[in-house]
């Protein structure tokens, strides 16, 4: 009531993706809703001004979680705790439970979806992380057909994606074969113990064959305009012997993969301090349960 | 007996009570649980949508600039608007300044801070009055404006209020003995500055007001306020009608905090104007970005404190001064420096002693009151200058802290003798063995210095807070209580609920003590004009002292009772009992008769069953020039030692444990008292970690809602033992309460801070510890994290 | 646009704006004044309702988001068992102060408990994140605890 949606916004439920699709493929300045618990914010404070609001979040064809072939297959509108409780995420993506366990809290969770916590493209988006790790691929559709985009060319700057005007999330495909038998970690640190908005996490997985790191894989949030991969550090570590020095050394690197800035929520000294402190870490955690370590 | 003092004294001195001391629950916890007990905003949802109108307020978007003029017509053209109100269309006087007559309902002439009110539209819906507030043309001349209390205390060619010739709202001053020759006779001398940080209340329910024409120029208001006749007296003032055509009532109130005292009658006088001028009933709601632009906040403050003690461990002078970011308006900011400056010693004996105290105004929001009011920032300081002085003597912090305790027979640096309920020792002392201070001081140190990424620390800090008003500033309590023919009882208070729950379950408690009646007999009719002024529910006085009137209303009841029982069985008045609903010879039970019957038998026999309970608390002489004299009728103490443990590679601190113990006199119910300490405790370790009000440099709050204000949640939570109570009974309290609300508030940060010091090994004389702050601290980060 | 859905047990229908959220639906027109207005942006938890059995805000979903479904309030448990035992809890250990987040909490606790989420002491600070500024949260937790213990104590 103490915030005013505009009444010139159109608001759209169709009865299936297709219509869906279709009304986004007729429309201009659509925004398609999900959970809503940040768009609708977002309406209400005027962030955002569509002309079209399409409501996807009832689609039940959207919502699933489907183990294929060595990936997980996850509905763009399934809920964020429904992954969290889901017992096949917990096997085969641990990571990614790990980061919606830090998600917001249980409200939250039971109405924000996986597919609206990556459109809305905040740079502290809890799932990036994780799904950056596992090289998620996102299936976008439209009238004009499907493509998969692998999620480090989705982020386009805050709030900005790679989608296409009417184009839709429908599936987020979670590979996690290749990590079988890694280590995983997941750091996340807000303003206080209770949830926050991230102010730096970490999400990593270690991979050991020989005695060497086979795969190492690190993503960050809130520490750039949108969720990074720490491809330098990455670099140093493929095809090292895992050892206190070198993850100490590669972990600074972490700075030329991020470029933070100060905010009410935290001063950039602290978020870069703490994105290297927290990439060590992760990566120590991770090798830990590899066993190696 | 009807003098009031003497029934005081009879109830301290019972032997024994029946409900006074228990853990009895509240009367009001079924309704919240099945929301069935009614806020304000619910009036407006049950009863007034589509009748009332809608307000939206217009806020000024500029520190400090003259107002040439308001162009509304565009708005007035939105369908649905009907009328738009500004500082011109106030039939009465435009002044709500609380100590100072500086301040407007709606801004007039010029505006002093980002989010002062100068507009208010009402419309037939929300929608509507949100439209066209954004419709509203305020041409502004933007003036020079001034953010940094201290640069405001320099500059006389920018002045927040041009009439007052300078931005020095309020001075205080206290001069006791002669400094020079008590750091003379020192041993060590420390000296810091300290900066505290301003707190918004965040109560869950934001302030609502809904107003509602009555016929004969009457208006009655329910809205958030916590002193219901100050809120009468503002609106009668603002529309210029007498006081006795105003009512306002409280009804729950979704939290307070002091927030409610300064905002409610503002928050009423808005809606009380709308539907005077327009006739019809009117609503007021704030968005919760409106509320923390709005209203008044826990003031930021700067306190320069040096103090001394001599070889023995004694304390030989301190010399302080104090400074107020007081924001826009004065407001309480008098009462509230007063407070700091009468309390800057800490509750420790200190025979020289100089403070200065300056209440500075900025543009920025303005100070008010919050738990603990002007007390917590300068109990800080002295709390932390306790542990520094104790370190350089080589003293246990517990034990320095004994050495100087206040204690019966002391005299305070306002040179007030304390005569009784002195109970602060005694608590020190337990708490600390409670606590096993000694074994963990030495047992953290030991930790310390095997640890590397993690240390742990103990602290412990003190408060103490006098009770009522300051000085000869007036105080009195007031109730009115009557039987019904039935044997039920209602009484009538002032003193609103807000969740402390001192009418619903310590009033309840006492008027069950004084007649002997089961609480379901009992009604308590709370937070409204139509009781007689009770005074505010704040300064936790809403048990302590709003109790008293309702004591003596209702012994005044029992007396008249007494004889008429004593006639009817027969025996000595003073050998009667009253109790479960009873009245009868203590020396043979079966011998007496019902409540109801002998109510009964007393309406027949022609005496009065309503009484007004009454008193004035007497008071000294105060000298406000050089702060010496009789300050407050009493004082209440907590103790509390909190456990932390911070983790030197992050910067974050937990708060392991905290351990309570409070002299406060009687405690009448002491599960609601618990719930206080912890409360208080959980804001204060907001306060010290997270909380914190961001500032552009325009003067803007940046963070006006909870994803950037944080405050603690369940996971942020220590565990907190149960508290030690000395009960150190005050004579004028009802049944020799003291007052609890705000005390755990007041040495939170500075037990936690002490603990942090401790662990570190650093000095810190700032809040809020945020972890990069605490990194900073300790050498990890460089910058300007700590700001 | 036209919604239907089962409020604590009965059918409802209604034409609403498709702005409207959920807890203007609820408060101003059905008059479920349990559910408060605290923050308005899905931070305090004070408006949460239960759909389909799940805590959710009600501050940041629109109406139209819930159509078909069912929703519960702490009105619409009065006299169910298990709202009953946490209520006396929360009375006699005192977790109640100005009681404008009470009724989102038990509801969320409600929930935890039913959905076994919520068995012992540590799982209340997971599942019961709604804000209170008044209680400090001892005495909630310890009255949640407390009937968790009472449900599902025989399953330790």
């Amino acid at each position: 009531m103490m915030y005013v949606i505009p009444e010139d916004i159109e608001f759209i439920v169709p009865v299936d993706l297709r219509e869906a699709l279709e009304l986004i493929n007729k429309l201009n300045n659509v925004k398609a809703l999900a959970g809503g618990t940040d768009l609708v914010v977002d309406l209400k404070t005027g962030r955002f001004k569509p002309k079209y609001v399409v409501y996807i979040g009832g689609l039940k064809e959207l919502r699933y979680i489907r183990d294929n072939n060595g990936s997980l297959h996850i509905g763009a509108v399934t809920t964020i705790q429904e992954i969290l409780d889901s017992k096949i995420i917990a096997e085969k993506a641990p990571l990614l439970r790990a980061a919606t366990e830090k998600f917001a809290y249980w409200q939250i969770r039971n109405t924000a979806t996986i597919g609206g916590n990556l459109c809305n493209a905040s740079p502290a988006a809890d799932t990036a992380p994780p799904l950056l790790v596992y090289e998620a691929i996102i299936k976008a559709e439209s009238v004009r057909g499907s493509r998969l985009i692998p999620i480090r060319e989705f982020f386009k700057g805050p709030r900005q994606t790679a989608l296409e005007r009417d184009e839709l999330v429908t599936e987020i495909i979670v590979p996690y074969k290749d990590l079988e038998n890694s280590g995983y970690s997941y750091f996340k640190v807000g303003r206080r113990r209770g949830y926050d908005i991230s102010l730096v996490a970490v999400a990593c997985v270690v991979k050991v064959e020989g005695g060497v790191i086979s795969d190492v894989r690190l993503a960050l949030n809130s520490v750039a305009p949108i969720p990074v991969r720490a491809m330098n550090v990455e670099k140093t570590l493929i095809g090292k012997k895992p050892s206190l020095e070198i993850i100490e050394e590669s972990s600074k690197l972490v700075v030329y993969d991020i470029s933070p800035i100060s905010d009410v929520r935290a001063p950039i000294e602290y978020r870069q301090y703490m994105a290297k402190l927290l990439t060590r870490e992760a990566l120590l955690e991770a090798l830990k349960k590899t066993g190696v370590m | 007996m009807e003098d009031p003092v003497k029934i005081l004294e009879k109830w301290i001195s019972a032997e024994s009570y029946i409900v006074v001391g228990k853990d009895i629950s509240r009367v009001d916890a079924l309704d919240k649980i099945f929301g069935r007990a009614m806020f304000t905003e619910d009036y407006f949802v049950d009863y007034m949508i589509g009748n009332a109108l809608f307000i939206k307020q217009v806020l000024s978007t500029y520190p400090h600039a003259k107002i040439k003029g308001i162009d509304y017509k565009k708005a007035l053209e939105v369908p649905g608007v009907v009328r738009v109100i500004t500082a011109h269309d106030i039939p009465g006087e435009n002044q709500v300044g609380y100590a100072i007559p500086d301040q407007p309902l709606l801004a007039e002439g010029k505006i002093r801070y980002p989010g002062e009110v100068i507009a208010l539209i009402a419309a037939v819906d929300f929608e509507k009055a949100f439209k066209a507030s954004e419709e509203v043309l305020v041409h502004y001349e933007p003036l020079p404006y001034v953010l940094d209390p201290l640069e405001a205390m320099r500059r006389n060619d920018i002045l927040v209020h041009d009439e007052r010739g300078s931005n020095i709202a309020f001075t205080t001053r206290v001069r006791k003995g002669n400094i020079e020759e008590g750091f003379s006779k020192a041993h060590v001398i420390v000296e810091n500055e300290y900066r505290l940080h301003h707190q918004e209340h965040a109560y869950l329910e934001t302030e609502a007001a809904l107003a509602i024409p009555e016929s004969e120029g009457r208006v009655t208001v329910i809205g958030t306020i916590q002193y219901p006749h100050l809120g009468q007296r503002i609106v009668s003032r603002v529309l210029g009608v007498p006081a006795s055509r105003v009512k306002i009532v409280a009804p729950y109130i979704g939290g307070g905090f002091g927030g409610k005292d300064d905002e409610g009658p503002l928050v009423c006088a808005k809606a009380a104007l709308v539907a005077y001028l327009t006739g019809k009933p009117a609503f007021l709601i704030y968005s919760r970005e409106d509320s923390i632009r709005i209203h008044p906040k826990r003031e930021a403050a700067i306190i320069r404190y040096k103090s001394g003690a001599d070889v023995n461990g004694k304390l030989t002078a301190i010399d302080v001064t104090i400074i107020h970011d007081t924001g826009a308006y004065a407001n309480r900011a008098p009462f509230i420096l007063w407070r700091a400056t009468m309390h800057a010693s800490g509750s420790y004996e200190v025979p020289h002693a100089k403070v200065d105290g300056y209440a500075v105004y900025t543009n920025k929001v303005y100070q008010g009151s919050f738990r603990g009011f002007g007390n917590l920032s300068i109990q800080f300081a002295a709390e932390r200058q306790m542990d520094l002085l104790a370190e350089r003597l080589g003293l246990d912090p517990v034990e320095f802290r004994l050495r100087n305790i206040l204690k019966e027979g002391s005299y305070t640096i306002t040179n007030q003798l304390l005569d009784h309920s002195v109970g602060v020792a005694e608590t020190l002392k337990k708490v600390a063995e409670n606590a096993d201070w000694w074994k963990k001081r030495e047992e953290y140190k030991k930790f310390n210095e095997a640890s590397q990424r993690f240390k742990r620390g103990i602290g412990v800090a003190i408060g103490w807070h006098g009770i009522s008003t300051s000085r000869a500033v007036p105080d009195w309590s007031n109730a009115y209580v009557k039987v019904e023919l039935d044997g039920s009882v209602v009484v009538y208070t002032g003193i609103v609920e807000m969740g402390q729950g001192s009418p619903v379950s310590s009033h309840a408690q006492i008027v069950a003590e004084a007649l002997g009646v089961p609480l379901e007999f009992i009604r308590v009719v709370q937070g409204s004009t139509e009781a007689p002024d009770s005074g505010a529910t704040h300064a936790s006085r809403g048990t302590g002292i709003g109790g008293i009137g309702v004591l003596v209303a209702a012994t005044k009841i029992r007396e008249r009772l007494t004889q008429l029982a004593s006639r009817i069985l027969n025996v000595d008045p003073g050998e009667i009992e009253f109790r479960d609903g009873r009245v009868y010879w203590r020396r043979n039970p079966e011998m007496g008769l019902s409540w109801r019957e002998l109510v009964r038998e007393a309406y027949a026999r022609g005496i009065e069953l309503s009484a007004t309970g009454y008193f004035f608390l007497p008071k000294g002489k105060f000298d406000d020039t050089i702060g010496q004299g009789f300050a407050y009728p009493a004082y209440s103490y907590i103790v509390l030692i909190a456990e932390v443990e911070v983790d030197t590679w992050t910067g974050d601190i937990r708060v392991l444990r905290v351990y309570p113990g409070l002299a406060a006199g009687k405690i009448i119910n002491p599960k609601q008292v618990e719930g206080q300490i912890e409360g208080a405790v959980v804001q204060a370790i907001g306060y010290t970690l997270m909380e914190k009000l961001y500032f552009d440099d325009k003067g803007n709050i940046v963070n006006t809602n909870f994803t950037d204000y944080v405050i603690p949640t369940a996971k942020d939570i220590p565990e907190i033992y149960k508290p030690v109570f000395v009960e150190d009974k005050y004579r004028y309290g009802a049944f020799g309460a003291k007052g609890v609300g705000e005390m755990a508030m007041i040495p939170g940060p500075a037990s936690i801070v002490n603990a942090v010091a401790f662990a570190l090994g650093v000095n810190i004389t700032f809040t809020p510890l945020t972890p990069w702050s605490v990194l900073e601290l300790i050498g990890v980060l460089k910058g300007r994290c700590s700001t | 646009m036209k919604v239907k859905f089962i409020l604590n047990g009965k059918p409802v229908e209604l034409d609403v704006d498709p702005r409207e959220t959920l807890i203007d639906t609820l408060r101003l027109r059905l008059k479920v004044k349990s559910v408060k207005r605290g923050c308005e942006r899905g931070e305090c938890g004070s408006c949460t309702v239960l759909i389909n059995g799940n805590p959710v805000v009600s501050c940041i979903l629109l109406t139209i988001q819930i159509n078909g479904a069912e929703i519960t309030t702490v009105e619409g448990l009065v006299g169910d068992i298990l709202l009953e035992k946490l209520a006396k809890n929360f009375i006699d250990n005192g977790a109640i102060q100005c009681g404008f987040c009470t009724p989102g909490i038990l509801l969320t606790a409600y929930a935890g408990i039913k959905q076994g989420k919520i068995k012992k002491s540590e799982d209340v600070k997971e599942y019961v994140n709604n804000l209170c500024r008044c209680t400090g949260y001892v005495k909630i937790i310890e009255a949640i605890a407390k009937t968790a213990n009472e449900v599902w104590g025989h399953e330790r």
